[in-house]
């Protein structure tokens, strides 16, 4: 969407245009839900994270500056929410994946089934992107999960693009250790 | 051994498909020679099928949610309690408008406008430092100027009040019956002093120095006198001029006075 689109329609937000808000929701409901959900790893909590996001951005339409990334703006947004509800909810939080620790996971057995192995798979995967530092987590969420270019990511971050391009060779680097026993790779 | 020409920044660009067309076949050729790189490449690729796996899972929680009815949710939800949007301040406002990313350059130069405006003007306009001095030079007020030539005065006079005393005891501190043990050096600065007498005369008025005034004439006339005696003056003659400042008590006068000037009196 062209920002100056967008500005108009955060303008008609302010005047109180419900259909206007509606609008922006169906364009990027998706999108944040994504966001959210690869944060809290839970359809529910993302789907209240979106949303407390699209609440926010509600409050805040007035704040955003015509020009800028807007989507990279309401990710950001997402990403706060999303990193403040995991920290309330984390007690609450339903397991995502499998129980079994980590090192229990026999992910690359030969005789499993395919759907089992995938499973598991996911389960160690997932596990070892939350072991990532922080940023590394985000560039590398944003990249994968949000399908975002570097230069999106770069705008929801506050990063430069070769911050986020190092960021995400260093998540991959560590991912790529951490999951060298489950992967059937050799070190 | 041949240097492998793959840079850490070329494998996920090669992975992902955003590398370019030329450097891509570089990358493909390079890949079926280098056993090392292949292992490399396989490995990321693994990794990076994690990621995949993931965003199945994420694909599988978009498909159920109902992403019609969402909107008309999340619309109750904001528009029954969440009052009205924010709104910004006036300041607010003229800085949001300072910096749309188009209004950046314009921005920048009223900035820096202001900012030179107002060295200029303060340069302009400052108060000057030093005074009616104008800035240059120095500055000195007139009362300080008048205390600083009395002082002068008051400073030269008692020199010449000093001098005198060793040239009139010179003259005649000598033994009687030594006339002509006078030396002509005590001539020579007699001379002198009358001289500079007449340079202290105006100093003496300016500042209304009057005892001062008084002691320096009765000097320049003992002076006037001795200059004018040759050197085979009889001794009575020189006896005379003798008691005569004896007898006014002269060079008591010269340091009375003296002290009273160096006292600043």
């Amino acid at each position: 969407m062209e920002p100056r689109e967008i500005s108009s329609l955060l303008e008609r937000i302010q005047k109180g245009d419900r259909e206007a808000f509606m609008t922006v929701v169906r364009l990027y409901q998706q999108k944040v839900f994504v966001m959210a959900f690869s944060i809290l790893r839970n359809k529910e909590d993302a789907l209240d994270a979106v949303q407390e996001t699209f609440l926010r951005l509600y409050q805040k339409s007035g704040t955003y500056r015509p020009g800028h990334n807007f989507q990279g703006w309401l990710l950001e947004i997402a990403k706060n929410i999303s990193i403040d509800y995991y920290r309330k909810h984390q007690q609450k939080r339903r397991e995502w994946e499998t129980p079994r620790p980590l090192d229990e996971i026999p992910v690359a057995v030969e005789d499993r089934s395919l759907d089992s192995r995938d499973s598991d798979l996911r389960s160690a995967f997932s596990r070892c992107v939350e072991k990532l530092a922080a940023r590394q987590k985000m560039v590398f969420v944003m990249r994968h999960y949000n399908e975002l270019q570097f230069n999106e990511i770069s705008d929801a971050l506050r990063i430069s693009v070769g911050t986020a391009k190092s960021l995400h060779w260093k998540a991959v680097q560590n991912l790529r250790k951490m999951l060298t026993p489950y992967l059937g790779m050799e070190r | 051994m041949k240097e492998c020409p793959m840079k850490k920044s070329d494998w996920l660009a090669y992975l992902s498909g955003d590398l370019e067309e030329g450097r891509r076949t570089t990358v493909a050729e390079h890949l079926k020679e280098c056993p090392e790189c292949r292992k490399e490449e396989a490995e990321l690729r693994r990794v990076l099928e994690g990621a995949d796996a993931v965003k199945g899972e994420i694909q599988q929680a978009l498909r159920e949610v109902d992403w019609d009815a969402l909107p008309g949710r999340i619309a109750d939800y904001v528009y029954a309690g969440a009052g009205k949007p924010e709104k910004l301040s006036a300041g607010e406002r003229v800085r949001m408008w300072f910096l749309q990313a188009g209004l950046r350059p314009v921005a920048a130069g009223i900035a820096l406008g202001v900012l030179l405006g107002s060295l200029g003007m303060y340069l302009a306009l400052r108060r000057p430092e030093t005074g009616p001095g104008g800035g240059r030079g120095y500055y000195a007020s007139g009362e300080f100027l008048d205390r600083a030539e009395l002082e002068m005065a008051r400073r030269e006079t008692v020199d010449y009040l000093e001098k005198s005393q060793y040239v009139l005891l010179d003259f005649f501190g000598t033994p009687s019956g030594q006339a002509g043990a006078r030396p002509a050096a005590s001539v020579a600065q007699a001379r002198e002093l009358l001289s500079k007498k007449k340079y202290l005369n105006r100093e003496l008025e300016k500042f209304q120095m009057a005892k001062a005034k008084a002691i320096c004439d009765q000097i320049e006339m003992l002076f006037l006198e001795l200059a004018q005696l040759s050197d085979d003056l009889p001794e009575a003659e020189l006896a005379k001029v003798r008691n005569l400042m004896q007898d006014r008590q002269l060079l008591l006068k010269i340091s009375l006075v003296k002290k009273e000037l160096q006292n600043g009196v």
